[in-house]
């Protein structure tokens, strides 16, 4: 087994890698990001001094930029749910090397995202009668529900699965990093030595949460599009919301966990492991959501715009021909049939291929819940002009700093938490190693070889934080 | 017998003065030469097509082709106004005829208003018509359907169960730190299962606090029909059956008084100015205060024209110039 424990080292010490060697271009960009993080907290404090004023948003078009921003970050932390707990639960053999950056996206993704409701409120001080005088009849009082199970449970499904690799952390990187560090580590790691015992209990609760995210992940993407779909706005006012909704989110969430992936790649050289393959599923899987969500698309609109009421005819108008016409039809076909295309076309079905193709979809994503929320709220109700709204400087600042802010969140831990499940990777390549060698037996004798036990259950690679403490 | 002439004429002068004053009090139409007597039933029931016959003469002459108009005393938001029910135009023998449906459970003083073509005015006939106590009224007082099973603890059941897994992953961990902390080989002296414990600890609490929020929600769905915790002052009237007419603080007829002021509000209202410069105009979170910034009427009109400051502009097309000078007029006497 020497190839597997030199595999093993190699992965290790590229893992630590980043934790170890900390060039000048991290700081300068960890400076960058301070900076846009600062100015949108300098205009924050502007806000909380003057009021919403300092916005675009009035009394008709009263949710903007930031409730935009909301819903796509809610709906970035989907990334983790979908990739993590739904290929760890369906034993997808390439899942591990991609799980943790997942799960990572969705805790850091639903901070951001939640703290854009914090900073669209006029009264932010007031978020404690949330608690004290909600009704559990209002859809916003769901969310809150929704979204404080989901973090919980992001938090709890991202630690777990991270506890033997922090204790290989610790063991290993006693002597290299410092006091705060190592104290994080010691505290972490709980006291792990990989006995059979803490396997056992850790694989329980890794189960436990793993099959229990998946329903909440749904309906937190769900309420969310219930806030807007629980509405009397023509435009909200149809059942495919939740659905699409959700289908979006995993959508961007993907997308999201390609370009973080591709980044990590390229700075930390990690070509080994994330491997062309692990895109090109990734890619495979936003051409099918794209599919899917042309396909919801056409429901949604074909079913209001056949009926076409009074207002119907004001909101097809504005989104197919006016105002938002540039956003929307960017959004079908630079974000919904992009990726389709690129992954259609033999020759973009590479690394860089997916890597656009994630990037038209974040854009698309992204102005889908601006043109959702702001077309909804510009139909007229009363006999009015249509209100227009534009976000300000103030407006688009904070935004900034929220992108900014979620960048910074995961720049920072790489230099703390190990990017990648270790001891899971190990286990993967175990088990391929393993069929590798009974097929070459197979191939050389054949029918001698016994295919069912050179594909047991890992159950012996359990030694690796044990290795690590020796 | 001596004849005293003074006396005579002192008891006609008083006699005539006598028969004068009792009919113009009795008749105070009668001044004005129009005279209007109208015919109605007296008890009605919410719901009903309630029929008011009107009769004008002048001089005992049927008066034809007058627009007559049936209010009556209606409240909101604080303001109390005539409320049109119906118009009509008398016919030839000086009748018109005017059917309203029966919406509020109390109709106050009703009047029978003549409104031209002449322009002297007439006193209006006032009556009343008793409304029917526990009648149906036409809101819905009945708050959604109730389905067995599907309520507020069914809710709580789901978020609860939910967060039973979420602890009971976490005290996993918990027990995870302990195993380790029972190994001989424990790397920290004093082991680091406090961690876990912390995590596990904030689940169960924010698990306790959801379901608590939950419970304590102020009042179930059922509760909104009781007025003791809900108030459900019955601003706007609605119909249960198609097409839901009603009449609402966006309906011009309640501009119609006659009374600047009054007409003022009630147009302030439907406007939606309200919206954002507040009921009395004293301004809010949006709009500012008009009391008494408000200026000449041309400043007035050209803000309300332009839309200065994110103000949506309202053309004439949109808000007369009469109506216009109606709110200016409410805002300047009253506001």
């Amino acid at each position: 087994m020497d190839t597997l424990t030199n595999w093993r080292e190699r992965l290790i010490s590229k893992t630590t890698r980043p934790t170890l060697v900390t060039t000048y271009r991290y700081w300068l960009w960890l400076g960058f990001l301070i900076v846009i993080v600062g100015n949108g907290v300098y205009q924050y404090s502007k806000q909380w001094r003057t009021g919403l004023y300092v916005t675009g948003m009035r009394d008709r078009i009263s949710w903007g930029l930031y409730i935009s921003a909301f819903v796509f970050f809610i709906g970035i932390s989907h990334a983790g749910t979908l990739i993590s707990a739904i290929l760890r639960a369906s034993k997808a053999g390439w899942k591990a090397p991609v799980t943790r950056i997942a799960e990572f996206i969705t805790a850091v993704a639903l901070l951001v995202g939640a703290a854009f409701v914090l900073i669209d409120m006029g009264r932010p001080d007031r978020i404690f009668n949330v608690f004290l005088f909600g009704r559990w009849q209002s859809p916003i009082m769901w969310d809150v529900m929704a979204i404080t199970t989901y973090l919980t449970a992001a938090i709890i499904y991202l630690y777990a699965p991270m506890v033997p690799d922090l204790a290989m952390y610790r063991d290993r990187l006693a002597t290299k990093v410092g006091p705060v560090r190592n104290f994080i580590y010691e505290t972490l790691a709980l006291d792990w030595n990989g006995s059979p015992t803490q396997f056992k209990l850790l694989g329980k609760a890794i189960t436990i949460m793993m099959l229990i995210i998946i329903p909440i992940a749904v309906s937190v993407h769900t309420v969310v599009s219930w806030i807007f779909a629980m509405t009397l706005r023509e435009g909200w006012n149809t059942s495919i919301f939740g659905v699409l909704f959700v289908a979006g989110a995993i959508f961007s969430g993907i997308a999201t966990l390609i370009l973080v992936m591709a980044v990590l790649r390229r700075i930390y050289h990690w070509e080994e492991y994330l491997a062309p393959k692990h895109f090109l599923y990734l890619g495979y899987l936003l051409a099918a959501f794209g599919a899917f969500m042309i396909y919801a698309n056409i429901n949604e609109y074909l079913t209001s715009g056949f009926k076409l009421e009074e207002a119907g005819e004001f909101a097809f108008r504005q989104l197919f021909l006016e105002d938002f016409a540039f956003m929307f039809w960017f959004y079908i076909i630079g974000g919904l049939l992009g990726p389709i295309v690129l992954m259609l076309i033999p020759k973009t079905r590479t690394i860089a291929g997916v890597v656009v193709a994630a990037i038209l979809v974040d854009i698309a994503m992204f102005l889908e819940r601006y043109f959702i929320v702001v077309t909804g709220l510009r139909v007229p109700v009363m006999p009015y002009e249509p209100a227009s709204y534009a976000p300000t400087f103030v407006e688009w600042s904070i935004f900034a700093a929220g992108l900014a802010f979620f960048v910074l969140l995961i720049t920072v831990a790489i230099k703390i938490f190990p990017m990648f499940a270790v001891w899971e990777m190990v286990e993967e390549h175990e088990v391929s190693l393993a069929r590798e060698q009974a097929e070459e037996e197979l191939a050389r004798e054949p029918g001698t070889a016994d295919l069912g036990a050179s594909t047991r259950p890992p159950s012996t690679t359990r030694h690796v934080a044990e290795g690590g403490a020796s | 017998m001596t004849y005293r002439p003074i006396r005579s004429i002192a008891r006609l002068a008083v006699s005539i003065f006598v028969a004068v004053t009792v009919l113009m009090i009795t008749t105070p139409a009668f001044a004005a030469g129009i005279e209007i007597a109208v015919g109605a039933p007296e008890h009605v029931s919410v719901g009903q097509q309630v029929e008011v016959k009107a009769v004008l003469s002048e001089d005992g002459v049927p008066v034809e082709g007058a627009e007559i108009a049936l209010t009556y005393q209606a409240s909101m938001a604080g303001e109390s106004a005539r409320v049109e029910l119906a118009t009509a135009t008398t016919d030839e023998t000086g009748i018109a005829v005017m059917i309203y449906q029966q919406r509020a459970d109390d109709n106050g003083e009703m009047q029978v208003v003549y409104l031209g073509p002449g322009t002297d005015p007439v006193e209006p006939y006032v009556f009343t018509i008793a409304v029917e106590e526990d009648g149906p009224q036409l809101y819905r007082n009945e708050s959604g359907v109730e389905i067995p099973f599907l309520n507020g603890t069914l809710v709580i059941l789901l978020i609860a169960t939910v967060w039973f897994f979420i602890a009971l992953s976490a005290i996993y961990l918990v027990r995870v730190g302990r195993a380790g902390r029972l190994a001989e080989t424990s790397f920290t002296e004093d082991g680091s299962m406090w961690i876990s414990v912390l995590l596990a600890a904030a689940a169960v609490f924010t698990a306790i606090g959801m379901v608590i929020v939950f419970v304590r929600a102020p009042v179930s769905n059922k509760d909104v029909t009781d007025p003791d915790v809900y108030d459900r002052t019955p601003v706007v009237y609605i119909d249960e059956t198609y097409p839901y007419s009603g009449f609402g603080l966006n309906d011009e007829s309640i501009a119609r008084t006659g009374d600047p002021i009054v007409d003022g509000r009630a147009l302030y209202f439907k406007y939606g100015c309200a919206a954002c410069h507040g009921l009395n105009g004293q301004g809010a979170t949006i709009g500012p205060t008009l009391v008494d910034e408000i200026g000449s009427f041309g400043s007035f009109s050209n803000d309300v024209r332009e839309g200065p400051r994110g103000m949506p502009a309202y053309d004439d097309a949109t808000i007369s110039n009469e109506n216009l000078e109606k709110i200016y007029t409410f805002l300047k006497e009253d506001g």
